[in-house]
């Protein structure tokens, strides 16, 4: 089919979220499926559809949704109330919208580095973890995957 | 004054430590944090920590006598909404800053009358986004019904609102923009969020005429 000309093109905003925890690996089929749960049954199918929404890229603790111009806060509403994705707990956090892709790469840090944790003993229960900006500790119970994690920081945990 | 969470829930309550919702806080433009139960206070990382006491109680009677116990060790004493009777007695009540909770209470327990005894005795109430972030269909939408009602009585009586996170987790925060853009979910103004994130600060050192010493 042949493409539009640029005069006759809807015009796209692009949003930058972060993804809390950075580390967790989301691909971008799942992200658009958790965003479009939110979008649907925050502002209905008919809304949702006028926003035509999608997920541009998802990587490195950062995701960019594209939707159309106008439409930004209601798309960053729904992203604020995206919990999970594929089962796994996550927070996206929105932080800036753009009408180019490079404007909100800039925006993109470089992720941290990570030390990872053995053998850490709370309350009777066996952790690992990982520490990164050189203060944060997320404790994994040891074993099942998707069991409970802990956030605290390293003072706290009282590790070299 | 500065942008309050008004009610989060640290470890062991949750699964952050107090220090980590600092750190959290500190990066999604909060600049206090009311926590419950918490065992610090004063200035974490830059952020301004509350302690906090939230009371739930069948009768007056019990948040009276849990109140009065609470007053010694907490900054703010937030309590659970009931029925209507329980919240008016509550909202006169002076040892009181916030009652929250309210989108669980059944329908109509907050009317005009309890808004003006919020308003004469300068109580707060509450609203969580918690419901709003997890909630789908039916229950988030009871919950948008409450708060857009609270909204319509806060714009009349101007009785102070406060806004909460109810966060257990630090993935449950939500930064400043977030909080904006959730709360005009249901009607309130960007200037009413604002104000509203200022709310602890007024209820702590509430605004009085000069006084010569």
């Amino acid at each position: 089919m042949k493409p539009r000309p640029p005069t006759l093109r809807q015009k796209r905003r692009y949003i930058l979220a972060e993804v809390i925890p950075h580390y967790r690996r989301i691909e971008p089929r799942q992200m658009y499926i958790a965003a479009f749960e939110a979008l649907s049954s925050l502002w209905g199918d008919a809304h949702t559809s006028e926003l035509q929404m999608a997920v541009i890229s998802c990587e490195c603790g950062y995701c960019i949704f594209r939707c159309t111009r106008g439409s930004e806060a209601f798309v960053e509403t729904a992203l604020s109330t995206v919990t999970e994705v594929n089962g796994e707990r996550v927070a996206l956090h929105p932080m800036a919208t753009s009408g180019t892709l490079h404007a909100l790469k800039t925006r993109m840090r470089p992720l941290p580095e990570e030390h990872t944790l053995e053998g850490v003993e709370l309350a009777g229960v066996m952790y690992s973890g990982i520490i990164f900006q050189r203060q944060k500790v997320d404790l994994y119970a040891k074993g099942i995957k998707n069991q409970e994690t802990l956030y605290f920081t390293r003072d706290e945990m009282e590790v070299d | 004054m500065g942008c309050t969470d008004a009610c989060v829930f640290p470890y062991p309550q949750g699964d952050t430590s107090l220090r980590r919702f600092t750190l959290e806080a500190r990066r999604l433009g909060l600049n206090a944090l009311v926590c419950i139960d918490a065992e610090e206070r004063g200035h974490i990382h830059d952020v301004l920590v509350r302690r906090g006491v939230v009371i739930e109680g069948e009768s007056m009677q019990e948040v009276v006598a849990q109140v009065k116990k609470a007053q010694r060790t907490a900054d703010l004493i937030l309590v659970k909404a009931g029925d209507a009777a329980f919240n008016r007695a509550v909202l006169t009540y002076r040892g009181v800053h916030i009652l929250r909770g309210l989108h669980r209470a059944p329908k109509r327990v907050f009317d005009q009358v309890s808004a003006k005894n919020a308003a004469d005795k300068g109580v707060a109430i509450d609203i969580d986004l918690s419901p709003l972030i997890h909630l789908r269909g039916a229950g988030r939408q009871k919950s948008l019904q409450c708060y857009r009602d609270v909204l319509q009585l806060h714009r009349k009586y101007r009785f102070p609102l406060t806004i909460s996170s109810g966060a257990q987790t630090l993935l449950d925060l939500r930064s400043v923009r977030e909080i904006t853009h959730l709360c005009a979910v249901f009607g309130m103004e960007p200037h009413e969020v604002e104000d509203a994130l200022e709310t602890v600060d007024r209820l702590l050192e509430p605004s009085g005429p000069v006084e010569v010493i």
